[in-house]
């Protein structure tokens, strides 16, 4: 069975070389992952900056580890799911071949090993392959994330000996897992298959392809309703779920909606031979379509699922900041100039808010012991009367005792569970303080300020050299624009409105959202661009034959290319509207979580992002699908009919 | 008279439900003696095929019984059936159902592998010249003429002389000096190695080579010539037919 294999390998490796790919782009990614990974943990902090910038890189080694283990966990998910799906495809295709295999005396068995080897010789030739490729991607993805910000200039990851048996696990691993549920079907195929003309499975829908489907289409309903109940973090997760799940549920089921899709073709392009033909193409060919329409399905889901998701939760934060404020203008601006703004005709109040550069010592328990924290970003001077006018604070907390040797801790350390009543030791710029914690702010949805510190309680030193954002609330009856203008012409060149405002702080927050999402949306594209190519070829490799028959039929080369064409343009079009309903249930949770949050349903859908993927996965489909069949037609039709073998 | 090889007992196999359902057999009994060969003939639809896979195990029957070199196979599970495919039958058909990816003596030896068999390149380039094809061992089937090819597959059928070969239309892809070629080899199966062959076939030229010809019908045995030859078992078709 293993030479077999080895022939099997070799005869028709381009039913294959998809697959290897996605192994080798997985191994890839994985091993540049890994190594990155691994970089980031015992990176050092740059020498010559700031706390707060520090604090920045810090953050960014932590969000470049959180990229890469996403990228490596997603990675795995799609090579998995493609090498799935080409051994689906292919044992459907090889059905008639099998089937000799258990005529000549072939046992289930060793048509499971079969598989199974082919699958491993496809691994361990896909990570021989992902290991230099993993090289040149280690090189891309540290280019990358420090272009994007995460990672300082300069960064490296060195080479670990270990990443070579990373890659050969996961190259094999991906591979036999691809393949498992492929040789489960294959072995159940019956020797009398063999003298079967067609050579392709009757049925479609499988039991097992309607138990994943039906089991994977209910957990992604569960958790679309889950999400209606859940805190913004659970949504997020829900929603990075839905997507998967309802992905590969959508997969599994698209046979079903294959034959509406046609019957729909057929309403709208009535009356045309070669339409009439797509037609019956698409029709009798529902695995062939689901198996192209599969990749796509994956795509929309991720990519819109989760660009939804963070665009949603970005414009929630936004209409989130927006009410927090009491106010109507919002001025940027250094130092302590800030506090002429008050003076201002037509300004009733003006809140004003410096960040400033001190450092609070926190002390945490973990795992029982007491460990000591350093904050420096976050800390926030205010005039608490000021700051209680023009903002709506939640009713449990009162700054009235913001007064003195006081703070209040804000919703960033919220989850630090910092008693009312601890004293924490404050050191503003040399001179050390003591101050007591008088209250605590809830949670938000963006992560907010770390403490509010009253200005009288610290020296004017500190306060000269922090940034200072100031919350104008405009007097009754002055017109806003007026108060802008006059704010503007006092020497402040940043004035918004708290709208402008809100959206601006939104869009920083999820800044590094994005920067992620850029990365992974980047990956999925990728891969589905090498599945969806990598189906179409199969396809168009294997209705040599079908394309001869059209042609003799009275078909020109030219039209049978077409038809080919429009056929793939249809499954393209099935792929898209089922990823389009992952993606829609996948909203739909966070609509609801952000309902509970804010009290109202904040769901941003990203239609730009819908057009392009969907006009581009269109021309990828028509061009791989036209040049397959040009090339697919190439021998004269009677050579390929008269052959048997 | 010698112990069937082959026998069908008042064998059944109807497709569909039981009240709308379409008898391709309907109470066939059926006995091939050992080292004889038997061809079934029969217009389109008549049920040859059918009798051909129940009788080869390949089919489950609706009722009635199977037996093959006198085990009752009629509901053996798939590993007896599995063993009897390795060791005791063998199969020729018209589209030779070689696998491409094999060269010629790859596929000749690929029956006895699967059973874990250890077999020579000797026995295996001796079953290839046997039928005339020493020089073509290591060429694909696709590099193969339609009667090389289906010389590559009774090759295969017959090195490991299965005491039954079940043959469907084996020549109704060749050529007549490909035709003749083939069934001096069936011949030789039958006359030297005592090895007893069941074909289903169309043509009354191909059926005249066998001991007996049985006439098939709507599912049922209806005719029956022994020591046939072309102008009988035509004769005896276009009856039918007509």
């Amino acid at each position: 069975m293993v030479r077999l294999s080895f022939s099997t390998f070799r005869e028709r490796w381009e039913l294959f070389l998809g697959a290897i790919l996605s192994v080798a782009v997985g191994v890839a990614l994985v091993q540049a992952s890994m190594l990155i990974l691994i970089a980031t943990g015992e990176a050092r902090i740059p020498m010559g900056l700031s706390r707060q910038d520090e604090d920045k890189v810090r953050e960014g080694f932590v969000g470049a580890a959180t990229v890469m283990g996403m990228t490596a966990f997603l990675a795995m998910f799609l090579a998995v799911f493609i090498v799935g799906s080409t051994f689906a495809y292919t044992v459907a295709q090889r059905r008639r071949e099998l089937a000799l295999l258990r005529l000549t005396g072939g046992s289930r068995h060793q048509l499971r090993v079969l598989l199974l080897s082919e699958a491993l010789l496809l691994g361990l030739v896909g990570a021989a392959l992902g290991v230099p490729f993993g090289v040149g991607a280690k090189y891309a993805q540290t280019w990358l994330l420090i272009e994007i910000g995460l990672l300082p200039d300069g960064f490296t990851a060195g080479w670990q000996p270990w990443a070579v048996m990373v890659a050969g696990v996961v190259g094999a691993g991906v591979a036999l897992a691809g393949v498992f549920v492929a040789s489960l079907r294959a072995a159940k195929i019956q020797p009398l298959e063999s003298l079967r003309e067609t050579g392709a499975a009757s049925t479609v829908m499988t039991g097992s392809r309607w138990l994943i489907g039906l089991a994977f289409a209910a957990c992604t309903v569960a958790m679309a309703v889950w999400a209606q109940g859940a805190n913004l973090i659970g949504a997020m997760l829900a929603a990075l779920g839905i997507s998967m799940f309802g992905a590969v549920a959508m997969s599994m089921l698209s046979p079903l909606a294959v034959p509406f899709m046609a019957w729909l073709f057929g309403a709208v392009a009535r009356g045309n031979t070669l339409t009439g033909l797509v037609r019956a193409n698409l029709r009798d060919a529902v695995r062939r379509s689901a198996a192209t329409a599969a990749p796509l399905i994956v795509l929309i889901s991720l990519l819109l699922g989760l660009a939804g998701t963070f665009a949603s939760l970005a414009a929630a934060g936004a209409e989130e900041a927006k009410r927090s404020v009491n106010a109507q203008l919002v001025v940027t601006s250094t130092g302590i100039d800030a506090d002429r703004i008050a003076k201002i005709d037509g300004v009733a109040v003006a809140s004003t808010q410096t960040t400033v550069d001190i450092t609070v010592t926190v002390e945490k328990t973990q795992n029982k012991r007491v460990i000591e924290m350093n904050v420096y970003s976050g800390i926030v001077a205010v005039d608490p009367d000021a700051y209680a006018r023009t903002h709506n604070l939640p009713p449990e907390v009162d700054l009235s005792g913001l007064t003195g040797d006081t703070m209040v801790t804000g919703p960033a350390r919220h989850a630090d569970r910092i008693p009312v009543g601890t004293v924490m030791a404050v050191d503003a710029a040399g001179q050390p303080l003591s101050l007591t914690v008088v209250g605590r702010m809830p949670e938000t949805l963006e992560m907010g300020d770390s403490f509010l510190i009253p200005r009288q309680t610290l020296p004017t030193v500190v306060l000269e050299k922090g940034s200072t954002e100031t919350v104008v609330r405009v007097a009754e009856g002055q017109d806003l624009t007026v108060v802008a203008r006059r704010i503007e012409d006092a020497g402040f060149a940043q004035v918004q409105t708290v709208s402008d405002w809100a959206a601006t702080r939104a869009e920083n927050a999820q800044d590094g959202n994005v920067k992620v999402l850029t990365v992974l949306m980047g990956l999925a594209c990728l891969y589905a661009l090498m599945a969806v190519i990598n189906s179409v070829v199969i396809a168009g490799v294997e209705r040599r034959r079908e394309f001869a028959v059209a042609r003799v039929a009275g078909l020109t080369r030219p039209q049978v290319v077409r038809a080919a064409v429009i056929e793939s343009v249809a499954v393209a079009i099935i792929g898209l509207t089922l990823g389009c309903l992952v993606a829609g249930a996948a909203l739909a949770g966070i609509g609801g979580a952000t309902n509970k949050a804010v009290g109202t349903v904040v769901v941003s859908v990203p239609w730009p992002l819908l057009a392009v993927v969907a006009f581009g996965s269109m021309v990828v489909v028509a061009l791989t699908s036209g040049i397959t069949a040009t090339m697919a037609t190439r021998e004269g039709p009677v050579s390929l009919i008269a052959a048997h073998e | 008279m010698n112990s069937p090889a082959v026998e069908l007992r008042q064998v059944s196999r109807l497709y569909g439900s039981r009240a709308n359902g379409v008898a391709a057999l309907d109470g066939v009994n059926l006995a091939c003696p050992a080292g004889t060969w038997t061809a079934i003939m029969g217009p389109s639809g008549s049920g040859k095929s059918t009798l051909l896979h129940c009788a080869a195990g390949l089919d489950k029957v609706t009722s009635g019984r199977v037996l093959l070199a006198g085990q009752d196979i009629t509901a053996a599970p798939d590993n007896v059936l599995t063993h009897m495919r390795r060791r005791v039958i063998g199969f020729v058909f018209q589209s030779f159902n070689l696998i491409g990816s094999l060269t010629a003596e790859q596929n000749v030896a690929f029956p006895l592998k699967t059973a874990g068999v250890r077999v020579s390149k000797d026995e295996v380039r001796q079953a290839l010249a046997g039928v005339g094809l020493g020089d073509r061992a290591r060429h694909k089937p696709r590099e193969l003429s339609g009667g090389q090819q289906q010389r590559v597959a009774i090759a295969r059928a017959m090195i490991s002389r299965p005491a039954v070969l079940f043959a469907d239309e084996p020549t109704g892809a060749l050529d007549s000096g490909s035709t003749k070629i083939v069934l001096e080899l069936l011949r030789a199966m039958v006359r030297q190695a005592g090895q007893s062959i069941l074909m289903v076939t169309h043509d009354p030229a191909v059926a005249a080579s066998a001991d007996t010809v049985v006439f098939l019908a709507d599912g049922h045995i209806v005719d029956r010539v022994d020591r046939p030859t072309t102008h009988l078992v035509a004769e005896r078709l276009a009856r039918l037919e007509s």
